[in-house]
């Protein structure tokens, strides 16, 4: 596969992103890899830089959210689709992780492990802190600068 | 490789070799001041210095005595008056590390005057960048300048970074540099001491007398504070600190003359901002909390909505102004920038400018050469150079001759329409940003957004300033807090150059030690461990500063910048954490903080635990004592 299909296919799966979050018609692909395993990679890899060690982070995959987790053919293609973005500037984007570097078992691994990330916060109403901060921007009405 | 004869000679270490008589011997082949002989004849190594003498070594090695008969006492040292003008000048600070080319001026400040030490205080650093950094965080905050004392050559190489960074902030720092170039090492000194941070300050001097030195104080004063502000430097000769003054004088300041817009612009941008139908302000970063009186008078003089730089830096119109916000639409017929662009009129100081004529002012710089104050180059046909607080007065002068009572009908009720937009739009900012700081609440090692969540109904009813660089963490305050004074929020290090949280977080606190003000220094790793003898300074003075560690044990940027490196070069990401990360072992915050004599805890990675540790840090440093929570984050 080209480099111009690879990127045609990252971007159709990008593009789910923006349809699926709390879509519930969206079905995901199945998982078949060792989540167990997953887990190890995940860290040494340092996946957790970017995507935080339970999925929240800069880049969220908790909760389904992310178009790359749609099935396990669509985060392989976005892995391995990075190769030609030499960087001569430095970036934070995400790493190419062609074959050699990452197998497509162990790839499978990670995905099966992102996908147990759940994140379940308590409503607003039950955060003190967050109740108050929204209470003093609805209560600043007319006040003015202090 | 041909050798010097430093080369052949038996290799002693500088204090055995002070302690014996081969330095006599030395000492006498090369006096004081001159190169030797050999490096002279082989030009292309490198000069050898001249060994001490032997009165150098008797000081050095602590067998110095004084003179048996005395024959000259100073009654009044040049000294005592340099602290005079510092105490005229309303500098508060000295910030410092020891050094005896100034001891004359160190002794003055600790003893000269009824009320000695204060007006201003010695503050002891524990490195120069640390000095440096503490006179810019406390700029930043109140706009002004403090001092930084400063060790020679050696001192100031130490300073360098701090005031690179400070010039590339444009923030008024006075440094004082002690220069002894009879009496002591010769490695110490130099003809032009002030030439190593030539390139990154605004302005230097070397007085050669006393009655010049003070001039040249209060001058520095001057230049500091006249846009475009920056660091300045002054050279004290130890000589002249130690001369008596005789019947010497302070001399008489005269403060600057910061040039604002003229009376006949001044008329037309009024006339403008009550003819427009929907006028806007930008207000950037203006110099002192004096002009942000001015510009939210002048706001409210015309009814205009304000867009506002206040969460992003320091000295800006207040975030939760009621017109501060988009207003009720987008169609803005009139824009006038204070300090910054705009589409139809900018008033905007002048920067500085490095010598290959870049303009430095909030841009990422590329190699700084030796920077002058320049022209601004206007940005578009009606952008004003001139010092937009300087101007404020004169525009609201303008604005009270041109009211008439139609204007002032449509300014009270275009004012009631934005006020009422505004706050419908930052409700709606706000909704958002606590439903993304909502995300991950509950997450170990914890989430950032939460540490600054905490923290709002901890200071909401006090009187805060958040002095260290938000970017890496999230920058939460941002909506989730209200940013109404003009240090607020200072803003991020200007030369991106780490090492100067902890400093600046220190210099605030300098600054709101006395002003029942706290300080949050939210603080990551990589940067604290630059210079973390800033942790002594805030025991030492009892400054109000509450450290709380964005412990991600790495340098994370760097780690995720190398894992892009290794990843498109197809090697994998595993080995990335080599070089970028704080493993084995992991670092200890609140037993270094223990150490430096600062009540800490921690490593806390239970978010349960999160918000009862950063109560008991608010309530410490409301009680005048730092305090120091370590805690385990989310990278970022
Ligand atoms: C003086 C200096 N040295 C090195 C760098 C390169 N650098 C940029 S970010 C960074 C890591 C910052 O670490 P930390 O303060 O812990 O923040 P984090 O990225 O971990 O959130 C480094 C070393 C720099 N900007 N300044």
């Amino acid at each position: 596969m080209n480099s111009r299909k690879i990127h045609a296919l990252v971007t159709l799966a990008l593009g789910m992103a923006t349809i699926m979050p709390g879509n519930a018609q969206v079905q995901f692909g199945p998982i078949t890899g060792d989540a167990e395993n997953g887990k190890k990679l995940y860290y040494e890899q340092g996946c957790y830089g970017c995507h935080g060690y339970q999925g929240i982070g800069r880049k969220n995959l908790a909760n389904d959210v992310s178009g790359i987790m749609f099935s396990e053919e669509v985060f392989l293609i976005y892995l391995r689709a990075r190769a030609d973005l030499n960087p001569m500037l430095p970036s934070q984007d995400m790493p190419h992780y062609p074959e050699s570097s990452l197998s497509d078992e162990q790839a499978k691994d990670i995905y099966a492990y992102i996908r147990t990330f759940k994140d379940t916060p308590p409503p607003v109403d039950e955060i003190p802190s967050l109740q108050t901060i929204l209470d003093d921007v609805a209560n600043e009405k007319g006040e003015g600068s202090k | 490789m041909q050798k010097t004869p430093k080369d052949t000679k038996p290799k002693l270490s500088r204090r055995e070799f002070l302690g014996t008589g081969a330095a006599a011997g030395a000492a006498s082949l090369l006096p004081a001041g001159q190169v030797s002989s050999a490096a002279e004849s082989t030009a292309a190594e490198r000069p050898v210095l001249a060994a001490p003498s032997a009165a150098q070594m008797a000081r050095e090695t602590g067998a110095a005595r004084p003179p048996a008969k005395i024959d000259r006492i100073v009654h009044k040292p040049v000294s005592d008056l340099m602290v005079q003008v510092l105490r005229d000048l309303q500098i508060e600070f000295v910030a410092s590390n020891p050094g005896s080319s100034f001891e004359g001026l160190q002794e003055s400040i600790i003893n000269y005057g009824e009320t000695p030490n204060v007006m201003p205080e010695f503050i002891s650093a524990l490195h120069e960048e640390s000095a440096v950094d503490m006179a810019h965080g406390y700029a930043r905050c109140e706009g002004k300048p403090i001092c930084a004392l400063i060790q020679g050559t050696i001192g100031l190489q130490h300073a360098a970074m701090a005031i690179y960074q400070a010039f590339c902030g444009q923030a008024p720092v006075i440094i004082l540099v002690g220069r002894d170039d009879k009496h002591f090492l010769q490695a110490h000194t130099a003809d032009d001491v002030a030439a190593i941070v030539r390139p990154y300050t605004k302005w230097d001097a070397h007085p050669k007398t006393p009655a010049e030195t003070l001039s040249a104080i209060q001058e520095a004063y001057r230049q500091s504070v006249t846009p475009p502000c920056g660091p300045v430097v002054v050279v004290l000769d130890s000589e002249i600190q130690k001369e008596d003054a005789g019947t010497l004088a302070v001399p008489e300041f005269v403060p600057p003359a910061i040039a604002g817009i003229s009376q006949r612009q001044a008329e037309s941008i009024a006339a403008s901002l009550l003819k427009a139908r929907n006028p806007r302000l930008h207000v950037g970063r203006l110099r002192t909390p004096e002009g942000i009186k001015l510009a939210v008078r002048l706001a409210e003089e015309v009814g205009a909505s304000v867009d506002t730089r206040a969460t992003s830096g320091p000295m800006s119109f207040p975030q939760r102004h009621p017109l501060a916000g988009p207003g009720d639409n987008d169609d803005y017929d009139f824009e006038l920038g204070l300090e910054r662009p705009a589409t139809h009129v900018s008033i905007v100081g002048p920067g500085l400018r490095t010598l290959d004529d870049r303009d430095i002012t909030g841009v990422n710089l590329g190699v700084v050469r030796t920077p002058r104050t320049a022209q601004h180059k206007p940005a578009g046909q009606n952008d004003i150079v001139a010092d937009a607080e300087a101007s404020l007065s004169l525009l609201i002068d303008a604005v009270h001759r041109q009211r008439t009572a139609s204007n002032a009908q449509v300014v009270r009720s275009r004012t009631q329409r934005y006020a009422n937009a505004n706050h419908e739009a930052r409700v709606a900012l706000v909704e958002e940003a606590v439903e993304a700081a909502r995300a991950g609440w509950e997450a170990s090692p914890i989430s950032l957004a939460r540490i600054y969540a905490e923290l709002w109904p901890l200071i909401r009813e006090l009187d805060w300033c958040l002095a260290s660089p938000s970017i890496f963490s999230g920058r939460h305050h941002v909506n989730l807090w209200n940013h109404d004074k003009p240090y607020s929020y200072l803003g991020s290090h200007p030369a991106s150059a780490l090492g100067y949280g902890l400093g600046a977080s220190a210099g605030a606190a300098l600054a709101a030690r006395d002003r029942n003000r706290i300080v949050l220094n939210i603080q990551g790793d990589g940067d604290f461990n630059y210079t973390p003898g800033a942790m002594w300074t805030a025991a030492h003075h009892k400054l109000p500063m509450l450290t709380i560690m964005h412990n991600n044990r790495a340098w994370h940027m760097e780690l995720m910048y190398l894992q892009y490196t290794a990843g498109v070069r197809g090697r994998g990401t595993d080995r990335a954490h080599i070089g970028t990360t704080f493993r084995d072992p992991y670092i200890d915050y609140a037993k270094l903080a223990a150490g430096y004599g600062v009540q800490g805890e921690g490593p806390i990675s239970d978010p349960e635990l999160l918000g009862p540790a950063l109560a008991r840090g608010v309530a410490a440093v409301q009680n005048g004592e730092p305090y120091l929570i370590d805690v385990l984050t989310q990278p970022r």
